[in-house]
């Protein structure tokens, strides 16, 4: 197992993390086909920390998406163990594993995944669908994570009427609604110019200083990485720093 | 989640229409047919009313050469005289050609005081009712004793009596307007004279006299059971020489299956048809649904990865395609209900009811079957591959 | 060009087995529907044995009497009696002969305590040269026994068979039949019972029929045939018939005589769509009518190939995509797509004749009608030929409309 290096930053969260969000302990990835056996993934532990912002670098098909998808619980690793929030997950059968992303996980994507035959607001609502929570509550929650990216006035909106940056504010509007303690992002600034990218980092950053959340993010981008708490640089699967 | 999958399909509005379309179309087949088939239903489940099973009709042309109503009595009476010298025939009633089970009917509009209808009128004689074994209800069947009235006798059946009298008793009421009135002697049970499937009609049993003589046109006759071939060969010749024109003897047993034939045969090349019909819209809803999916497995992904349990995924899917068709139930149904409405066909509304609730839910199962599958494949999308295709 | 657009086609059905399974059902299936349903009209219409000349021929086969009253009127409809029929048809000078024959009534006749049931036909002489019948055996009667009013008789080979069993020849020999013996002087290949005016077991001289065919009514129950020279002489013969019949008298207690010389399916249409005063001929309203539900009934099936149709191009929208990007213009897209289409609804159209052919021996071999055999012929063929084509062109085109609005960056990106 190789130790973990957190980089000290300057900007590290004001509430100190005390305990373990993600852990992840020898995860190995391995997809077969009928000829080809390819290992995605070898030998991958990671700690995670209550509020941190760790960001994850990496060639592409290095294996950055597989291990995120792993985090996220999209995807069951070969061997190893993922805990999150303390809770062992292998065992989860789909219905929980899918209650266990809706409460805890939220979602942040490079081509961004909004539905585009549903308005601004119901993609938001979108993870509220699969509370119980009424209708009422749900537009309410959903209003104010629009508000919260500053997309108060384009809730009528189908996402095709929207620029990337708007469309990626909305995902990000989704991702928070559910409140989850841990986000996800995929590339979120891939497919945005330099200032949108930026616009967009500076809202994640925001949430993880002032809600605490816990925040894994896949980037190319190495400036975008600086700014966060930890990172990691993934190279033909395995991890090298 | 009902309120998101409406949205979902309202906001599609444009490529859902077709879809839409074609399901109103079929709930429109599929409640024709189970309009028809509930109304034959209803109809085979009442009682045939009379008996029919050692009753033969003899078909016959008048002679030309007999043409006075005074020859033509005596004609009538000599056949009669010789058929009930014969020991192996019971009744004998000559009618008109709307004998049970035949083709042909003859309909008069008949009225009382201002109640108007159309009914069905049988010319016959005083040995119909027992030669078919038609229960009395009320009153008596006519006989001679009717013959000098200046009213025609006549017997009316449960059906028209409802139609005409409702609670009143009908019994010695006057029917019709001078010169032409006829008088009530009693009420006979309805009977299905058309056959098994067709309704019970409204009827009217006149009583044969000079007035009505051209009408006549067959024999009816009750023979023993047991009566064979012999006999009826023999009868037939016996008829023939005293009758002088062509006849024909017929069963009653054989005209109701040739009679139930010309209900039943269009009815099952309809169901065949509209079976194939709704096979291949079925087929054609499961591919559809099917294709759906690989174009939304971005969207099946993401939910996914919101929480969206791959039940959930999948009773979505089933859930969109029964809005759909909910749709398609709603515009149908008001289509549907103009048919009692406005009393299209002369059906009991009862029947158009039950023949749309029973093609919703048809229309109902047919989709939740052909969503099952698609949405079960949808259900086994994995996320990670499906948010990562693109 | 076209021959690429052919490969290509096949090459997407072979992939696409489960879609190219659902549009052929539905196309086979449709179609056979509407070729079984035509094959049962075109044997209804067309000339077929004996009524062979069908198409330079004429028939009278409706009577009908009106007397106008205050309210509504007063009807007298049947057929025609012999003596109408026969006085007024000699006078017209346009037809080759002119066959007279009954409406085929019911008899009995009992073989060992057997019942039989016979359709007994009375006819005149011309009555065998306007049909052309196929004598298995002997002849027709002439002239000359009718005129004598022998009683001579024409039988089918069913009724040879059922009377007779399996015995060579018959001619000579008697039947009986309503207590009346009958000498047989020939034995014709069995009618199917689709032939109204010529099926019949028992063929007679009108000379001996039971009816009065002196009487001068006008309503009785006899049909004519009026057989031309040629095709070309029919509206000729309709003419002198319509002037001559305007200038009978329809008789103290009458209005108006209406008959018609008509052509067969013309008998029929007039009967069912030329409304109560059977004046017109309503053979528009009939083609309305048969076009009106073909085109009902082919719309479930075209709606269900449009929507697959659709869903399937959007699915390959992503290789529309790279087609457009490539430079294919939306035209040859569209063209293509055309051309799967169809060349999927002729692969159904061959499938619904061979479908066809099955039921239709089906059919046959079940004697659901009796001595009738149904066939698929050219006209049904070119019939399903068109329904092809219609098929395949509007299941193709409004989905090919919308593929041709994707546009290539749209197509490209999805969700």
């Amino acid at each position: 197992m190789i130790p973990l290096q957190n980089t000290e930053n300057s900007n590290y969260p004001a509430s100190s993390p005390s305990s373990t969000m993600i852990r992840l302990k020898n995860i190995e990835k391995v997809y077969r086909t009928d000829t080809v056996e390819t290992l995605a993934l070898n030998n991958i532990s990671i700690n995670i920390l209550k509020g941190e912002f760790l960001s994850i670098m990496g060639p592409s098909g290095c294996g950055k998406s597989t291990l995120l998808n792993i985090m996220g619980l999209l995807d069951a690793p070969t061997k190893g163990e993922v805990k999150i929030d303390e809770q062992k997950t292998g065992q989860l059968s789909d219905s929980l594993l899918a209650a266990f992303r809706n409460k805890k996980l939220g979602f942040i994507f490079q081509s961004y995944h909004l539905i585009n035959d549903l308005r601004v607001l119901d993609n938001v609502e979108l993870p509220l669908l699969y509370r119980k929570l009424s209708a009422k509550e749900r537009r309410r929650l959903a209003t104010e994570a629009l508000g919260k990216v500053g997309l108060s006035n384009r809730m009528k909106h189908f996402p095709t009427q929207l620029s990337g940056g708007q469309k990626q504010r909305v995902a990000i509007a989704r991702a928070i609604v559910g409140r989850p303690e841990i986000i996800l992002a995929d590339e979120p600034t891939g497919n945005l110019d330099s200032a949108m990218g930026s616009e967009i980092m500076d809202i994640l950053l925001n949430l993880n200083q002032t809600e605490g959340t816990t925040i894994v993010m896949v980037t190319h981008d190495e400036n975008m990485a600086q700014k966060t708490h930890q990172l990691i640089r993934l190279f033909d699967g395995s991890q090298v720093q | 989640m009902i309120r998101h999958l409406f949205k979902l399909i309202w906001n599609k509005k444009k490529q859902n229409f077709l879809l839409i379309t074609e399901m109103l179309v079929s709930f429109i087949v599929i409640f024709a047919v189970f309009t028809l088939l509930v109304f034959f239903y209803r109809n085979y489940k009442q009682p045939m009313g009379f008996d029919y099973e050692n009753v033969w009709a003899v078909k016959f042309e008048r002679p030309p050469g007999i043409q006075s109503n005074d020859s033509l009595k005596l004609y009538y009476e000599t056949v009669s005289n010789l058929l009930h010298s014969m020991p192996q025939i019971k009744y004998v009633s000559f009618t008109s050609g709307n004998f049970p089970f035949s083709p042909s009917s003859n309909n008069n509009s008949v009225s009382y005081l201002k109640n108007n209808t159309v009914s069905n009128f049988y010319i016959v004689q005083d040995d119909y009712a027992d030669a078919l074994n038609l229960k009395i209800l009320e009153g008596r069947w006519f006989n001679k004793t009717d013959g000098i009235s200046k009213d025609q006798p006549v017997v009316i059946n449960k059906t028209l009596q409802e139609e005409l009298f409702n609670n009143e008793d009908p019994l010695g009421k006057i029917l019709g307007e001078a010169p032409n009135t006829m008088k009530i002697t009693g009420v006979v049970t309805d009977f299905k004279d058309k056959g098994d499937y067709r309704p019970l009609p409204q009827g009217l049993f006149v009583r044969m006299d000079t007035s009505n003589y051209r009408f006549i046109g067959t024999l009816l006759i009750n023979v023993q059971p047991n009566t064979d071939a012999a006999f009826e060969s023999k009868l037939f010749k016996s008829l023939s020489n005293v009758m002088g024109s062509t006849i024909e003897i017929v069963h009653l047993t054989d005209q109701r299956k040739s009679i139930n034939r010309i209900t039943l045969v269009p009815m099952i090349i309809l169901i065949i048809v509209a079976g194939f019909l709704i096979i291949n819209v079925a087929l054609g809803l499961f591919g559809v649904l099917w294709y759906n999916i690989s174009l939304r497995r971005g969207e099946i992904g993401l939910r996914r990865a919101v929480g969206a349990s791959g039940n959930d995924v999948s009773k979505q899917l089933v859930g969109e395609a029964l809005m759909l068709s909910t749709f398609a139930i709603i515009i149908g149904s008001f289509f549907a209900v103009q048919f009692p409405l406005l009393n299209v066909f002369n059906l009991p509304s009862n029947i158009y009811l039950i023949a749309l609730l029973l093609s919703i839910v048809f229309i109902y199962l047919l989709v939740i079957i052909c969503a099952l599958y698609p949405g079960k494949q949808a259900a086994a999308i994995y996320p990670a591959v499906a948010l990562h295709e693109d | 060009m076209l021959k690429n657009y052919f490969k290509i086609a096949i090459a997407v059905l072979k992939r696409r087995k489960f879609f190219t399974f659902i549009s052929l059902f539905g196309i086979s299936f449709s179609l056979t529907v509407l070729i079984v349903l035509t094959a049962f009209i075109d044997n209804g219409i067309s000339a077929n044995y004996p009524d062979t000349n069908r198409d330079r021929s004429l028939y009278i086969n409706f009577v009908g009497l009106r007397k106008q009253l205050p309210n509504g009127s007063s009807n007298w409809n049947g057929s025609g009696s012999y003596y109408f029929l026969h006085h007024y048809t000699s006078m017209l000078k346009t037809p080759v002969k002119v066959a007279i024959s009954s409406n085929t009534s019911a008899t009995n006749t009992y073989v060992n305590n057997k019942k039989l049931v016979i359709g007994v036909k009375y006819t005149n002489d011309s009555y065998w040269d306007v049909l052309n019948y196929v004598f298995l055996e002997g002849k027709a009667f002439n002239i000359q026994q009718i005129e004598n009013g022998d009683h001579v008789a024409v039988i089918s080979e069913d009724l040879k068979n059922s009377y007779f069993g399996d015995v060579p020849s018959v001619v000579g020999k008697y039947i009986e039949a309503d207590n009346v013996q009958y000498r047989i002087s020939g034995v014709v290949k069995n009618v199917g019972v689709t032939n109204l005016y010529a099926s019949a077991d028992l063929y007679l001289p009108y000379t001996v029929s039971k009816g009065n065919y002196k009487d001068e009514s006008f309503i009785g129950s006899y049909n004519a045939i009026l057989l031309a020279n040629s095709k070309a002489d029919l509206p000729k013969i309709k003419r002198e018939y319509d002037q001559l019949v305007s200038r009978i008298s329809p008789g103290k207690d009458w209005d108006q005589l209406i008959v018609h010389a008509d052509s067969y399916l013309e008998t029929f249409t007039r009967q069912l769509f030329g409304g109560g005063t059977q004046r017109n001929s309503g053979f528009a309203t009939f083609v309305w009518v048969t076009t009106a539900f073909a085109l009902l009934f082919l719309l479930l099936p075209t709606l269900n190939l449009v929507n697959i149709n659709t869903s399937r191009i959007m699915e390959r929208s992503s290789e529309i995509g790279v087609r457009k990007a490539f430079g294919a213009s939306s035209k040859t897209l569209v063209l293509q797509f055309i051309v799967e289409n169809i060349i999927l609804t002729f692969l159904g159209g061959f499938i619904s004749l061979v479908l066809s052919y099955i039921i239709l021996q089906i059919i046959n071999n079940s004697n659901f009608l009796q001595n009738t055999a149904l066939t698929i012929n050219a006209t049904v063929v070119v019939y399903a030929f068109i329904t092809c084509l219609v098929f395949g062109f509007i299941s193709g085109v409004y989905p090919a409309w919308r593929m041709s609005r994707l546009q290539a960056v749209d197509a490209l990106k999805k969700v």
